[in-house]
């Protein structure tokens, strides 16, 4: 009998005391587990739970599709770079051919002479330009410089390549008055 | 008869010696003659001998050099890749100073620009000439080196710089790009206006205000380069048609350039210049200031708007010798007296670019 009554009175302290304090289940032991079911507790945990989780996954795939942005742009930076350097590759081939028609131009008179010596040392700047334009596309990746650093180099390397090509034009032009 | 053999080889081997030294000195004393700007002395042509050759060619051309065979390396083409710590040194009086270059190992280990070398990996630089510096700068690459210098404001740090492979930028743009400040530090043939151009382009973007925002070009580093590149870089700035400058050359040659037609800049400019901006990038400031475009902020010009070629000589040594001169549209020229700025400075603020760059842009005349 006496042991019964004991047994109710700590039960009726064990649910009193589930009542008092912190609902949350986190702040552990057995009582705060009793008030947390008792006072919606777990239910704001599981709710807080899914809403970080949520927002975990919102993360991850901001992180994913920014990794697949980053892949994007780098394959892309990749693409732009392999056109480049074929771009590079044949100017470098024309102005070879250039080059060599020039070496064979035979000059007729004083005056020619002057301008064939002028056109092949022109021709041959051009050449070590465009071969320098190679070497710096090729090392464009490995030039130590930052990202948006980078970026302007690439564009001032397709500058200069418009201009080399635009002195190409002019070159040829002048290289095919001298051949009539 | 084996001895008279001997002298006969040995002196034919001297002949051969001689006419091989006589062969470049005669070719150098035929071009001085031909195309040296102004003639030269025939007295002082004469006198020209191998014993200190650089000197006796000095005193005909201040800015004659001889470079011997292999030694010689073509001018200022851009961009090159190089092993080292991304800084190039030059001499200020007797006190070597660190020209650091943008993404280079020095910049990011955190060397300031513009900064007195006191130090490599604890030996004091102190005596040494450049080209003994120059050499424990150079390492391989990965591997590093401890510099300490004295700081622009006052003070001394060292730091460690991973000697790495770097390309540097034809026209670097310096940080903060709100602050709109480009630094060319030569004028490579065909290569830095386009260079110029696309920092320009990159640095405005779509905004049309930012366009007509004041732009800063440091020149203070820039040596010189290809003088018609300083003439397509001026004209970039000025409408088509304007008088650019003459370049005078030997027996009255003469020829007007003018500013070519295509895109142009109508943004108001500044040029930082100092005691090292020379040559084409002294002739750039100079046709830009004739014509009221810019307002040159730092120190006086070195003084040199003439231009030199290079002649190969039948030894494969090379000759550099003055052959042209360039007049401002006024028919003045910066031989001699340099660009005098709008906006001096004292040594201390021309070393520090931000305290320069806040001076430039509060100003006006």
């Amino acid at each position: 009998m006496r042991t019964a009554i004991l047994i109710s009175i700590l039960l009726a302290a064990m649910l009193l005391g589930g009542c008092a304090g912190q609902h949350d289940p986190r702040t552990g032991g057995f009582f705060g587990g009793v008030a947390g079911l008792g006072g919606g507790g777990y239910k704001d945990r599981v709710a807080e739970r899914e809403a970080r989780l949520a927002e975990l996954r919102a993360t991850q795939s901001e992180l994913d599709a920014e990794k697949g942005q980053l892949e994007t742009q780098k394959s892309a930076a990749q693409a732009q770079l392999d056109k480049d350097q074929a771009r590079v590759k044949a100017m470098q081939t024309e102005i070879a051919a250039l080059d060599k028609k020039t070496k064979s131009l035979a000059a007729k008179d004083g005056a020619d002479k002057q301008r064939v010596a002028d056109l092949q040392k022109r021709v041959t700047d051009l050449k070590g330009k465009m071969n320098k334009q190679a070497s710096s596309l090729d090392d464009l990746e490995g030039s130590g410089l930052g990202d948006a650093d980078m970026d302007l180099r690439r564009k001032q390397l397709e500058a200069q390549r418009d201009a080399l090509r635009k002195e190409y034009d002019l070159l040829m032009k002048m290289q095919m008055e001298l051949a009539q | 008869m084996r001895r008279a053999l001997v002298a006969a080889v040995f002196l034919a081997v001297l002949m051969a010696a001689q006419c091989l030294h006589a062969a470049p000195l005669d070719a150098i004393r035929d071009i001085l003659r031909r195309h040296l700007l102004n003639p030269p002395d025939e007295a002082a042509l004469a006198a020209l001998s191998d014993e200190d050759l650089p000197g006796k060619l000095r005193d005909i051309d201040p800015y004659a050099r001889i470079f011997p065979a292999g030694e010689y390396r073509a001018p200022v083409a851009g961009g090159n890749s190089w092993v080292g710590i991304g800084a190039g040194l030059a001499l200020r009086g007797e006190a070597p100073v660190l020209h650091v270059y943008r993404g280079g190992g020095a910049d990011r280990a955190g060397v300031p620009d513009r900064v007195r070398l006191l130090q490599i990996d604890g030996q004091p630089v102190v005596g040494l000439d450049p080209e003994a510096i120059a050499l424990r700068l150079k390492g391989q690459e990965g591997s590093t080196v401890r510099l300490g210098v004295a700081l622009p404001g006052g003070g001394e740090e060292s730091f460690t710089v991973r000697r790495e492979v770097f390309s540097p930028l034809d026209v670097e743009l310096i940080p903060p790009g709100t602050q709109r400040v480009v630094r060319i530090r030569e004028f490579a043939g065909g290569l830095t206006r386009p260079a110029l151009r696309a920092t320009l382009d990159f640095m405005s973007g779509q905004d049309s205000a930012a366009k007509a925002t004041r732009v800063i070009i440091d020149l203070r580093d820039a040596p010189g380069g290809d003088l018609y590149e300083a003439f397509d870089l001026a004209g970039l700035f000025l409408p088509p048609g304007t008088h650019l400058g003459t370049i005078r050359g030997r027996d009255g040659y003469a020829m007007e350039i003018h500013a070519p037609h295509g895109d142009k800049y109508s943004m108001p400019l500044t040029l930082l210049v100092g005691p090292e901006t020379a040559s084409a990038a002294e002739i750039f400031a100079g046709i830009l200031r004739q014509h009221e475009r810019v307002l040159l902020v730092g120190q006086t010009t070195y003084g040199k708007c003439a231009s030199q070629t290079d002649a190969r000589l039948s030894d494969g040594s090379v000759l550099r010798y003055t052959n042209k001169e360039v007049l401002f549209p006024g028919g003045d020229t910066c031989t001699g007296t340099g660009l005098t700025p709008d906006l001096a400075v004292g040594d201390d603020e021309l070393d520090m670019l931000p305290r320069l760059v806040e001076r430039a842009q509060s100003f006006s005349p």
